[in-house]
């Protein structure tokens, strides 16, 4: 089984998934702070 | 910059070094095909979190019973929101693991069961939440469901698996019971399951002061 | 102040429902038929011959228990939905305490399914070519596996009909609850058929009875909440 390159794929992928997600939570943070001094 | 934003980059930057962790710290398990397990780093926290987030469920829904604060309704949804998502992932990605490894989706084993079960637990409860327009109601009767639910969970969970063994001795062993692991590959899984663990309380947090500032909002304007 | 025990308040509550239910033969007609319906199905599409022999325990055991499962959901909401149906709700909750409506109507529930399994598990044994060795056995997993799913559905009942009240809903947030039940229940089939020897079942009975037990305590607690929403 290739293991080197293929992993370093899923690897990558991985972490693009969690960049996107990391970047949703973060933009939920910053609404919810807006709001909150909105307030 | 402030202490909030800094923590939250930190998780950020520590879910990095988790997966480069999984992916090139650990070393590949024995007896599993290839690099299969190493989904096993993102499976199991995911799974956990699911039932953290059952627990904090019924902590949620046992208090409004008792405050009638409709903050605390907030918080049980929250997390059974949070809940099911993390069980939709533990799922699949256990779906995935046991097709590389003994070459089906499902296998039956008792965790994969009890897992999809919490799931339909979740699902069953925004059910019964979609099915109710007035708030306390709502509130109450799902915050019963969730109770109910979450005493009927110790039996699938320790006594099942225990009659099912004795009948059925020639269902695949889950070795994600076995324990004992290089220690590199705990250490992986355990900066996971933190990092996981910590995601879902910022996530659980963000929703209730959500739902803190929508309700003062409504009070406000109800006056 | 009340003059009643909570043990006449539910006998009374218990009578009831028989009453009424004797008189329409409503739910009666809904569980019975279609028990009778899925087992007629099953026993002329599948009979005793077409089951491999190693697999008939699992397969039999399986089957009678989805039979009494789905002829379970069918009808054992009933207690509650037809209260709020015909607006009678209100006037009970007046006229009884809580736990004494969820005994009488916990009991109703229980007696349904038991009288729904009297008919239907010998038919079922008979059509199917189902030799049982422990009956006793048998008979033991069959009435703490009621009282089981006759606590769950009854709560369950309870609540939805606080709520949409339809049958879709009930099953919905009833199997969840009720498969780890289910899975325990087929497994004592499985050892009561088997044997006669009672450490067979015990296993079983142990869990069904721990089970129907803590729900039992939990709607003790959650019931009141319920029913005064």
């Amino acid at each position: 089984m290739p293991a080197a390159e293929s992993l370093v794929w899923v690897a990558a992928v991985t972490a693009v998934i969690w960049a996107g997600v990391f970047s949703y939570c973060l933009a939920l943070d910053r609404r919810v702070r807006r709001l909150e001094d909105g307030e | 910059m402030n202490r909030r934003t800094v923590r939250n980059w930190a998780l950020g930057l520590w879910m990095l070094i988790v997966i480069w962790a999984a992916f090139f710290y650990a070393p590949a398990a024995q007896g599993f095909k290839g690099e299969s397990a190493r989904i096993v780093f993102f499976h199991v926290p995911q799974a956990w979190v699911a039932v953290l987030a059952f627990c904090v469920n019924l902590i949620a829904s046992l208090r409004y019973m008792r405050t009638r604060d409709p903050l605390d309704d907030a918080r049980a949804a929250t997390a059974a929101r949070l809940g099911l998502i993390f069980s939709i992932l533990a799922t699949v990605t256990g779906s995935l693991f046991a097709r590389v490894m003994w070459g089906s989706f499902w296998n039956w084993d008792p965790r994969e069961v009890s897992i999809a079960i919490l799931l339909l637990v979740y699902a069953a409860y925004f059910a019964l939440r979609e099915a109710i327009p007035d708030d306390e109601r709502r509130a109450s009767l799902s915050a019963s469901y969730a109770v109910l639910a979450f005493v009927t969970m110790p039996f699938l969970i320790f006594v099942v698996p225990r009659i099912y063994w004795s009948l059925h001795p020639d269902t695949i062993i889950n070795t994600r019971g076995s324990l004992d692991m290089e220690s590199r590959m705990f250490q992986t899984l355990m900066g996971s399951l933190a990092g996981f663990t910590w995601l879902f309380f910022w996530l659980y947090s963000l929703d209730v002061r959500l739902a803190r500032v929508k309700i003062a909002r409504q009070a406000r304007e109800g006056e | 102040m009340r003059r009643s025990s909570l043990a006449s308040e539910t006998a009374a509550v218990l009578a009831k429902e028989l009453r009424s239910e004797l008189r329409s033969r409503v739910a009666l007609n809904a569980v019975g038929l279609f028990a009778l319906t899925t087992l007629i199905a099953v026993a002329y599409q599948i009979g005793p011959y077409r089951i491999h022999e190693q697999d008939r325990p699992h397969l039999l055991a399986a089957l009678l228990w989805i039979i009494l499962f789905f002829a379970a959901l069918s009808g054992l909401a009933r207690v509650f939905v037809k209260e709020e149906d015909a607006h009678t709700a209100k006037t009970l909750r007046l006229a009884a305490r809580p736990l004494a409506v969820f005994g009488g109507k916990l009991l109703f529930n229980l007696l349904l399914l038991l009288a729904l399994e009297c008919c239907i598990v010998p038919l079922y044994l008979a059509l199917m070519g189902y030799a049982v060795i422990g009956v006793w056995g048998l008979v033991a997993v069959l009435v703490t596996g009621s009282l089981a799913l006759a606590t769950t559905s009854t709560l369950v009942a309870a609540i939805i009909s606080r709520a949409s009240g339809s049958g879709t809903l009930f099953a919905v947030l009833t199997v969840p609850i009720a498969l780890p039940l289910l899975v325990v229940l087929i497994q004592g089939t499985r050892a009561a058929a088997a044997s006669a020897a009672f450490a067979a079942v015990l296993p079983a009975l142990q869990a069904i009875v721990s089970l129907a037990g803590v729900q039992l305590v939990a709607s003790l607690y959650l019931f009141p909440v319920v029913w005064h929403e």
